[in-house]
């Protein structure tokens, strides 16, 4: 071979080399979204991730490269939700993952996460069991985020604040009904917030768990008003709340009811029902009030896109995009290790308060002195519109009793 | 007690009317038919649709439901089960395939949320200190009412005889100059309405949602193989039978516990009595 071939061969070789790290600078970055399609908690976290990307890409992108979504149905079925992960970082090669909803999909979810060595920022499921793996494997779990919504712990820590400051202390209720729904999340959550409820003075009458499929409570009403409960404490989310709330109304139930109700986060939950959730109680993330300088614009903007008011998993899933794309340019690079070094120095004013991470990688909680995220309870009033109720220092309106109900 | 009575009764109403109309049809034609879930969703869908997008009375809008429900119900036995009627595997394929598309349908249109049919009765009753909804109790009136309307019709009229006389043997009954393909068709309209007049009266107080029609498959199914295959008198007491048992169960162990008891009582009935309590023989 000649020199000249030799020094051809040589700039054709760098020249493809250029080419090669010119097309992985501009290849976009993708962001995996598994969700629950079918259900609003699916629809609002892809709505709100495309926001977070369109604004994103019109300053520039991150790194100079755009990012794009993929999405997958996970439904509420751990078999679909595995297929789920293993499309979207198999097939799809994204480079993170930015979603889920039932707390049994994603722990069946975990192993594959790890196994694929892809970023994961969870905005829908609540068991502590998702994080504390990362505690406990750190090497291969590390790579398990919760944006939010806050833990059932914490959750249950909240719920038990409500209940000795609200129920007990305003109300002056003091014999309370836990009514919630058997799936994992609430199992966590029970024994705690009997333990909680009951040093905080409370008593608890009666504890009902039923199966998410039941769809004639009259006996489950029946055996609280049996054992002289005056509130009911919820916890709803794959149950079936619409039910629960029209069975409630039409039979003017005489105990007033409040607590963990997903889907009557829904904007349109009252409506939904024709308005029987009137008096009901329910704790949302976020609410239209100035909790951060972004509250208020994110939901006037998701309102304006998509004419409906955004449930809990937007929240979250907005700003994980920003949390990712803040950890990359800090890092410089899309390198799982590298961003996870970054994510875990989060310190992100989101849009139900500012978001931090503890050492499982969790969502701190907000406190008296740090303004993270934390329960707001909100009722349904007459026009279907929500009024904060507790906490008392966001309290918008007084507590009203359902119509039936004379004290 | 009182509270496991009228409970008791509302949901073994519901079941009856159910379990009716699927028993008919198979008593009748021999069509095992999967479907028959989905007419009760579509009466509730139907319903409201009709109260909710073209702002109809409920009244118009129930009976308009439940008339296209019936129509619907013809065109799955005339276009898709009637050439394959003579192959009872073919029958149950297809019709779960009507299940599955009407469900998808569903969800493409409605999404999954649950939607809210509204109430005849909005007031609540209290009977002997018991609070019931008034729907509930409406529910429970009509159905009877219902049930006893088509009792006196196969009894009584000259359409119910052909009916009848097609039961037990369609070959004879078309030498009689009973056409049995327009009677199949009118059986199956029958059954799908009264599928759908369930869906509209317990839609307000129960689910609405695109998977609505699985557990009243699985209820009317347990209730005809209690009470025997393609007999009416079994079913309404199998269904009376079944409601009951599950409200006691709800009431004195744990509304977790109900499911468990229609399909125990399948299987016990299938090894210990295979025909069911009012059956000639066994279906399978």
């Amino acid at each position: 071979m000649n020199k000249f071939s030799i020094l051809l061969s040589a700039a054709c070789v760098a020249a493809g080399l250029t080419a090669t790290s010119a097309v992985a600078q501009t290849k976009p970055i993708l962001i995996g979204v598994p969700t629950s399609m079918q259900l609003q908690v699916g629809r609002d976290t892809q709505d709100a991730i495309k926001m977070a990307i369109d604004d994103l890409n019109a300053k520039g992108g991150v790194l100079g490269r755009k990012l794009e979504m993929v999405v997958a149905d996970e439904t509420e079925n751990p078999e679909t939700g595995i297929s789920a992960i293993k499309k979207l970082t198999g097939d799809d090669k994204v480079d993170v993952l930015i979603g889920g909803y039932t707390s049994g999909v994603t722990l069946a979810q975990e192993p594959h996460i790890s196994a694929a060595k892809t970023i994961y920022l969870g905005v829908g499921a609540a068991s502590p069991s998702i994080t504390a793996k990362v505690k406990q494997d750190y090497d291969n779990y590390k790579y398990i985020f919760r944006v939010g919504p806050l833990n059932s712990a914490i959750q249950a820590g909240q719920l038990t604040d409500f209940i000795a400051h609200f129920v007990k202390g305003e109300l002056g209720i003091s014999k309370i009904a836990i009514v919630g729904e058997n799936a994992k999340w609430v199992q966590d959550l029970v024994p705690l917030l009997k333990k909680g409820a009951t040093a905080a003075g409370a008593d608890i009458r009666d504890t009902e768990m039923f199966d998410a499929q039941t769809s004639d409570f009259s006996p489950l009403f029946a055996k609280v008003k049996e054992s002289g409960a005056q509130y009911m404490l919820v916890i709803l989310s794959h149950a079936s709340s619409d039910v629960f709330a029209k069975q409630w109304y039409d039979a003017r139930f005489p105990v007033p009811y409040g607590g963990i109700d997903v889907k009557s986060m829904d904007g349109d939950f009252c409506k939904r029902i024709g308005g029987k959730s009137i008096g009901e109680l329910a704790v949302n993330f976020a609410t239209r009030a100035p909790l951060t300088p972004k509250t208020i614009p994110f939901w006037d903007e998701f309102v304006k896109r998509t004419s409906r008011q955004p449930v809990y998993t937007a929240f979250g899933a907005n700003d994980a995009v920003y949390i990712y794309a803040q950890a990359v340019e800090r890092a410089k690079t899309t390198n799982a290790d590298a961003v996870i070094k970054e994510l875990e120095k989060t310190n992100y004013v989101g849009i139900p308060g500012t978001i931090q991470f503890d050492a499982t990688h969790d969502v701190k909680p907000g406190t008296a002195t740090y303004r993270g995220p934390a329960l707001i309870f909100a009722q349904w009033r007459e026009n279907c519109d929500r009024e904060v109720i507790y906490p008392k220092t966001m309290r918008t309106a007084e507590f009203i009793y359902p119509p039936w109900i004379k004290k | 007690m009182l509270e496991i009575l009228i409970h008791g009764a509302v949901s073994s109403a519901i079941y009856a009317m159910l379990a009716v109309g699927f028993t008919l049809i198979f008593g009748v034609a021999r069509v095992l038919n999967l479907a028959h879930g989905s007419f009760y969703a579509l009466g509730a869908y139907g319903a409201y649709y009709f109260t909710s997008h073209f702002h109809m009375p409920l009244l118009p809008a129930a009976l308009l439901a439940i008339g296209l429900v019936a129509l619907f119900g013809v065109f799955v036995e005339k276009v898709l089960v009637r050439p394959m009627r003579r192959s009872q595997l073919a029958v149950l394929m297809i019709t779960l395939a009507v299940a599955l598309v009407v469900e998808q349908a569903l969800f493409l249109t409605f999404g999954s949320e649950y939607r809210n049919v509204p109430e005849f009765v909005s007031r609540k009753f209290t009977i002997g200190g018991v609070d019931v909804g008034g729907q509930r109790l409406l529910a429970l009136a009509v159905s009877v009412i219902l049930i006893g309307l088509l009792w006196i019709f196969i009894q009584r009229t000259r359409l119910g005889s052909a009916i009848l006389a097609v039961s037990q043997d369609p070959e004879a009954a078309s030498y009689m100059g009973i056409p049995s393909d327009r009677i199949f068709s009118i059986v199956m309209a029958l059954s799908a309405a009264l599928a759908a007049a369930a869906g509209v009266l317990a839609g307000p107080f129960l689910t609405v949602q695109p998977t609505m029609w699985l557990l009243p498959i699985v209820k009317a199914f347990a209730i005809v193989i209690v009470g025997g295959l393609g007999s009416i008198p079994g079913s309404i007491l199998a269904a009376l039978m079944l409601g009951y048992a599950e409200t006691i169960v709800g009431y004195t162990i744990s509304t977790s516990w109900t499911e468990i008891v229609s399909v125990a009582a399948t299987l016990l009935m299938l090894v210990f009595r295979p025909a069911g309590m009012f059956g000639k023989r066994a279906a399978f």
